[in-house]
């Protein structure tokens, strides 16, 4: 082997000894056997085993990049270490990016139990009269019978997340639509309610309002009144 | 005379040294571009490492011992690679073919260990194409895989050259080289372990 071989007579190597790969190896050990440990013994639980065994790869790969790639005590400018930099830099980006734009996909275009939180968070919901998602604790059931034309009780009291349900008593089939005749407006998310009879149709109540109508957009003579309170 | 002739010389020597940075640097170049290519695998993985489609995830399929197993003779095959990093520097031959040697025999241990557990995977049921979850497994586990596969076919070469041409300074930076995708590879490993292995637990 030639004594001068640039490999050899380039500037001071100390940083290359057997010592230096022994302390690396040495604390990596150890830096492996904790979180596996706290992993196997779940020592702490959930977000904070995570953060902690995430904490440990990093440390293991810093010491990795100092102990055994001898990162930064190369020859000057230190162009590898500014491009390791900005690599990790564009790591970052990419993981933690696609990450958080897939949750955010995940949570908007998922279906029912995301559809359902969603519907929670945002406080709209009301899927085919029946299946709601604005109210997790569905509340007290309220009646009212359309009979004769009549709709009794005429005005109906509620809280919040409280169901009511029309019952219609006549032969003709009652198209129930919100608002004052002719006015025609959405409530909780249903527009109009087709209820025949026999086939009783419930709502939740997922808006409040103190003075919410309802009307057969048929014949307004069957109408009525409620009101939701939180 | 001598100083001048001491000069020319020490200026060669810069001028290699300045050619082996170079090379080292590109090298560098390299294994930052394929930090990426792992950087979008995870990324794939852990969007999708949920989506089983019914079948079992990483808690019901991952063996916390065999993952350990792996990590201990990557790190350790490592360590070796460094010492014959060292062995390489100081013109030591034999020293140099026993600690690559090592290497070698570790990082084939620590690959039959993985194919070992792929085929279960596969015998199982759980293949590449099952859902989501063993798509993204395979392609991120199997890159390193293949990683450590070329890794070991470059070493048998460049041990093989050793064995018949002895150190000179081309092979000890080829062997620098080496070393340096080796350490790499363990480092990428680390986040295998921690992200796949040892997350699906937490």
């Amino acid at each position: 082997m030639n004594e001068k071989s640039p490999i050899t007579t380039t500037p001071p190597k100390e940083h290359r000894t057997t010592g230096s790969y022994v302390t690396g190896f040495l604390l990596s050990l150890i830096f492996t056997a904790i979180p596996y440990y706290m992993v196997v013994h779940k020592t702490v639980s959930g977000s904070a085993l995570l953060a902690t065994i995430l904490l440990f790869a990093v440390l293991q790969m810093l010491i990795q990049i100092f102990f055994f790639l001898h990162l930064g005590r190369g020859p000057k400018p230190l162009y590898n270490v500014i491009f390791f930099v900005s690599t990790v830099g564009i790591i970052l980006v990419v993981v933690l990016g696609s990450m958080f734009i897939m949750k955010n996909l995940h949570y908007n275009m998922s279906p029912e139990s995301t559809t359902t939180k969603l519907a929670q968070d945002e406080g709209i919901d009301q899927v085919g009269g029946e299946k709601t998602g604005a109210c997790s604790d569905i509340g007290v059931n309220h009646k009212v019978i359309i009979k004769n034309n009549i709709a009794s009780p005429a005005h109906t009291d509620a809280k919040l997340c409280d169901t009511l349900t029309f019952i219609n008593e006549d032969d003709r089939v009652r198209e129930i639509a919100f608002g004052k005749h002719p006015a025609h407006e959405a409530y909780g998310g249903e527009l109009e309610l087709s209820v025949r009879k026999g086939y009783p149709k419930t709502i939740t109540l997922n808006q409040t309002g103190a003075q919410l109508f309802f009307h057969d957009h048929l014949d307004p003579t069957a109408n009525g009144g409620f009101s939701v309170i939180k | 005379m001598a100083d001048m002739a001491e000069a020319i010389e020490s200026a060669e020597i810069s001028h290699e040294a300045a050619a082996n940075d170079r090379v080292m640097f590109g090298f560098w170049v390299y294994l930052m571009t394929d930090l990426l290519m792992f950087a979008v695998l995870f990324a794939v993985y852990a969007v999708l490492h949920g989506n089983t489609a019914g079948g079992p995830g990483g808690k019901e399929l991952f063996s916390q011992q065999q993952a350990l197993a792996e990590t201990l003779l990557l790190l350790t095959s490592s360590f070796t690679c460094g010492l014959g990093m060292i062995a390489a520097r100081r013109g030591n031959k034999s020293q140099v073919l026993v600690w690559f040697g090592l290497t070698f025999l570790l990082g084939l241990a620590f690959l039959g260990l993985e194919l070992r557990e792929f085929a279960e995977f596969v015998r199982e049921g759980h293949t590449f194409s099952a859902n989501a979850f063993m798509s993204s497994f395979f392609a991120l586990v199997g890159t390193h895989g293949l990683h450590i596969t070329s890794g070991l076919l470059w070493m048998t070469i460049t041990l093989i050259y050793v064995l018949k041409r002895g150190l000179n300074k081309h092979l000890v930076r080829k062997l620098a080289l080496l070393s340096l995708f080796w350490h790499f590879l363990d480092i990428v490993w680390i986040f295998i372990f921690t992200i796949v292995y040892l997350m699906a637990f937490v």
